[in-house]
């Protein structure tokens, strides 16, 4: 449906809630609405127009209009569209009604929004505490403009409730957050009767630094290192969909050469992740032999980013504007080189693996993430695409050069482990050929484009298809080229409902092989 | 099977020989350097720095880094406009002792551990330690507030490229088994309980290793009201190894420090 149509359509239908509608940056329609239509509107476009949530997020703007903001971003994955409906809080109301009743994927957004603003979700059937555990005390809002982003409020003494699982012999196992291997601090309560796993909560936050809050005020400039270490191992892709932002609001066009260039990385970066990924699956079910052959590849991918920027992490490469320096000039050859070894290697180890029936029996049927709750969670990435949701932004909403290039997107129907990791291996091969796409294709140039000074209060998303999936950022400048409002939503944070779901009837010592499957990043999730 | 064996014969050893031979450098990114004659004293860097690492003594007409903040992003280098300020390829940076790392005094808040003799013992048992844990060790990981960045390169020292087991040190499932605690991130306030719990429950004699820019002092997100500066500020702190992320050498070379084996 195109926007002037959807736009007949919703004032046919709702012609007294709509208030104004915009749009900017070519395919962002803001739709303000009456803050008690929001179900409404909200369950017609999810149910009825079948898109998909991506976000939802509250802004402070009281500084503004004197209102708190709401943001609701569907996306018509389609026609590369977004559908953002804005509603406006009074200080005096301080609630606004949920609609996670009728769009389960507004769970979590919900409870983030209460926990950081103080706005009450009316009707949510769970508004437990997320983001802020236990020892916080109550009335702490964060995210509000008038807390000081250095007050540190004292410890209050709460426990934290937990989903009961009550019946004859049910038992319950907590598990972290510091555990046995090393990976990043995460609480799961296990609710078991025998073996199989009958619920799973996971209580997460637990490396909640306050990124959001840290980003307003901040420099354009500074703010772009910050989103560089929202995620370790997602550091291009996230400070890509920051500079995405940022280019839309100045209006710049990046240069064709970084556009190439930031393909290049960006799969670099897919394809070291996914190969970490595939060996922490060969080692949960005690493989080592695979394991060792993908942490080989993983440390050659290493050696590539090494000898291009000198960074493992692929830090400071990227830039608003382009890219900071010329990074590929007479590295072609050993690069194409590199990664033929690579594909060779991987080519032979799928052979082996794909043979040994033990290892294929452990990963067959086993955390099956059903097609219909991957919908309703707006499951994305590896683990949507392993259900059936063959959703990829590289190909809805095409960004740098990956328009230019031909690709598939993987996709998987039966949803277990062996699917996403088939996903994953199709991924890395994928990965190599746009790679080899880039380094042919790629035309000379310069590779980077200065920035005008930015207006203050605009608005713009930059969305990449992080390698755990779709990545979502929306930055409100502020005045003097600073950050009013940094809302970072990473495919993690849909994933892990997704994931509590699909351990359910599983025995417990499978629970690593399937959370190594999604490979989710905590960091990501708790900001 | 013969496959599988086919691959073994075909990679016999991967293995760099770090520290024994120092590895090739020449590309790395590592801490940044000033030359006094250059510097105009403009300011332009201490400005820009995104974690305030950068710290000016106008009294004495000097630019300093402090290096237990620096989050080696290179933008000092490329904003400085007499081109005082080059990115070096030291990455051998960790040291015992914090105030080594900075170049302006350090002022760390009251420490908070509950159970103070457990620091008290730590100390007296130091000498010991060395000659208890030998050249062997057990390595438990904590991530308190990481963005995960040093968690995976802490996860490549097991890879066959580094496999640290090569040097007797190992990692372990629990704290209880551990002589050495390899503390990364800020110490974030949801963590900061489990962090001195692990630490308590970790027996005596123990090492603390603080990897990465924010375990050393909270690198770009210090002072956020969700973050402590530095895992220091909760736990006394043997070794910190500065970088952000550290690479896995420097990891090595900051562990090896620990054991006074370098």
């Amino acid at each position: 449906m195109t926007i002037i149509k959807l736009k007949s359509n919703l004032l046919d239908i709702f012609p007294d809630d709509i208030h104004r509608s915009t749009l900017i940056n070519d395919n962002e329609f803001y739709i303000q609405v009456d803050s008690r239509s929001i179900v409404k509107i909200c369950t017609y476009l999810n149910g009825e127009l079948g898109y998909a949530l991506l976000t939802i997020f509250a802004n402070d703007e009281r500084t503004l209009t004197g209102k708190y903001a709401i943001y609701y971003g569907f996306a018509d994955r389609k026609k590369s569209q977004l559908i953002i409906i804005k509603t406006e809080i009074a200080p005096t109301a301080m609630s606004f009604q949920s609609i996670s009743a009728k769009v389960h994927a507004a769970s979590s957004y919900e409870r983030e929004i209460k926990d950081l603003f103080g706005l009450i979700p009316l009707g949510h059937p769970d508004a437990k505490r997320l983001v802020l555990h236990g020892n916080w005390p109550n009335g702490i809002y964060p995210l509000r403009k008038d807390y000081d982003l250095h007050h540190k409020p004292h410890f209050s003494k709460k426990e934290t409730k937990f989903k009961k699982i009550t019946g004859e012999g049910v038992f319950e196992i907590p598990v972290g957050p510091v555990h046995a291997g090393i990976i990043e601090p995460g609480h799961f309560r296990f609710s078991l009767a025998g073996e199989p796993i009958l619920n799973l909560e996971a209580q997460l936050y637990y490396v909640h630094k306050g990124i959001e809050k840290m980003a307003e005020s901040m420099s354009i400039e500074k703010c772009f290192y910050l989103s560089e270490r929202i995620s370790g191992d997602e550091t291009f892709t996230n400070s890509l969909a920051y500079c995405q932002a940022i280019e839309k609001i100045a209006g710049v066009e990046v240069p064709p050469r970084a556009e190439y260039m930031r393909v290049l990385f960006a799969e670099l970066e897919r394809l070291t992740s996914h190969l970490g990924d595939l060996a922490g699956i060969c080692l949960d079910v005690a493989y080592g032999f695979a394991a060792f052959q993908f942490r080989m590849m993983r440390g050659w991918t290493y050696l590539i980013a090494d000898d291009l920027c000198g960074m493992r992490f692929l830090r400071s490469v990227n830039k608003p504007g382009g890219l900071r320096m010329e990074f590929l000039e007479s590295k072609e050859k050993s690069l194409i080189d590199q990664l033929m070894k690579i594909k060779k290697e991987l080519e032979d180890t799928v052979v082996i693996i794909k043979q040994n029936t033990m290892f294929i029996d452990r990963v067959e049927n086993t955390g099956i993430l059903k097609s219909a709750i991957a919908f309703d969670l707006n499951a994305v990435g590896p683990g949507g695409r392993a259900s059936g949701i063959s959703h990829d932004v590289r190909k809805n909403f095409p960004y740098a050069a990956y328009d230019k290039l031909t690709f598939d997107t993987p996709n998987y129907v039966d949803g277990d482990v062996n699917s996403r990791m088939r996903v994953k291996l199709d991924e890395c091969f994928i990965s190599i050929s746009l790679m080899l796409q880039v380094i042919e294709t790629m035309p000379k140039g310069p590779i980077k484009e200065s920035l005008p000074k930015l207006l203050s209060h605009q608005v713009a998303f930059g969305m990449t298809e992080a390698p755990r999936g779709e990545n979502i950022h929306w930055i409100m400048t502020g005045e003097n080229e600073t950050i009013f409002r940094y809302k970072i939503r990473t495919p993690s944070f849909c994933n892990w409902p997704a994931l509590c779901y699909a351990v359910s009837g599983n025995i417990v010592p499978d629970f690593p092989l399937i959370n190594k499957s999604f490979n989710l990043s905590y960091a990501g999730n708790d900001l | 099977m013969f496959k599988v064996i086919k691959k073994i014969l075909q990679y016999p050893r991967l293995t760099q020989d770090y520290p024994r031979k120092a590895p090739d450098a020449r590309l790395f990114i590592g801490k940044p350097i000033i030359d006094q004659n250059l510097c105009i004293l403009c300011g332009e860097c201490v400005r820009r720095c995104p974690s305030t690492a950068i710290v000016m003594n106008q009294a004495l007409g000097k630019v300093g880094f402090n290096y237990d903040t620096c989050i080696f992003c290179t933008l000092c280098a490329e904003v400085c406009p007499n081109a005082a300020i080059t990115m070096s390829n030291a990455f051998e940076l960790a040291e015992k002792d914090r105030t080594r790392l900075r170049a302006s005094t350090l002022v760390i808040e009251d420490r908070n551990v509950p159970d103070q003799s457990y620091e008290i013992i730590s100390d007296l048992l130091r000498e010991k330690a060395q000659k208890v844990f030998g050249r062997s060790l057990s390595i438990r990981e904590v991530d308190a507030g990481s963005c995960n960045g040093c968690d995976y390169e802490i996860n490549a020292l097991n890879n066959p490229f580094n496999d640290i087991e090569r040097l007797g040190i190992h990692f372990v499932a629990s704290p209880r088994h551990a002589d050495m605690l390899l503390v990364t991130g800020t110490a974030t306030r949801n963590m900061e309980l489990a962090l001195v719990k692990t630490y308590n429950a970790t027996p005596d004699p123990k090492l603390v290793v603080a990897v990465g820019a924010c375990a050393c002092s909270g690198g770009i997100f210090k002072d956020s009201y969700a973050t402590r500066d530095g895992i220091d500020c909760v736990l006394p702190v043997d070794v910190y190894i500065p970088g952000c992320p550290p690479r896995p050498q420097a990891i090595i070379y900051g562990i090896l420090k620990a054991l006074d084996r370098i």
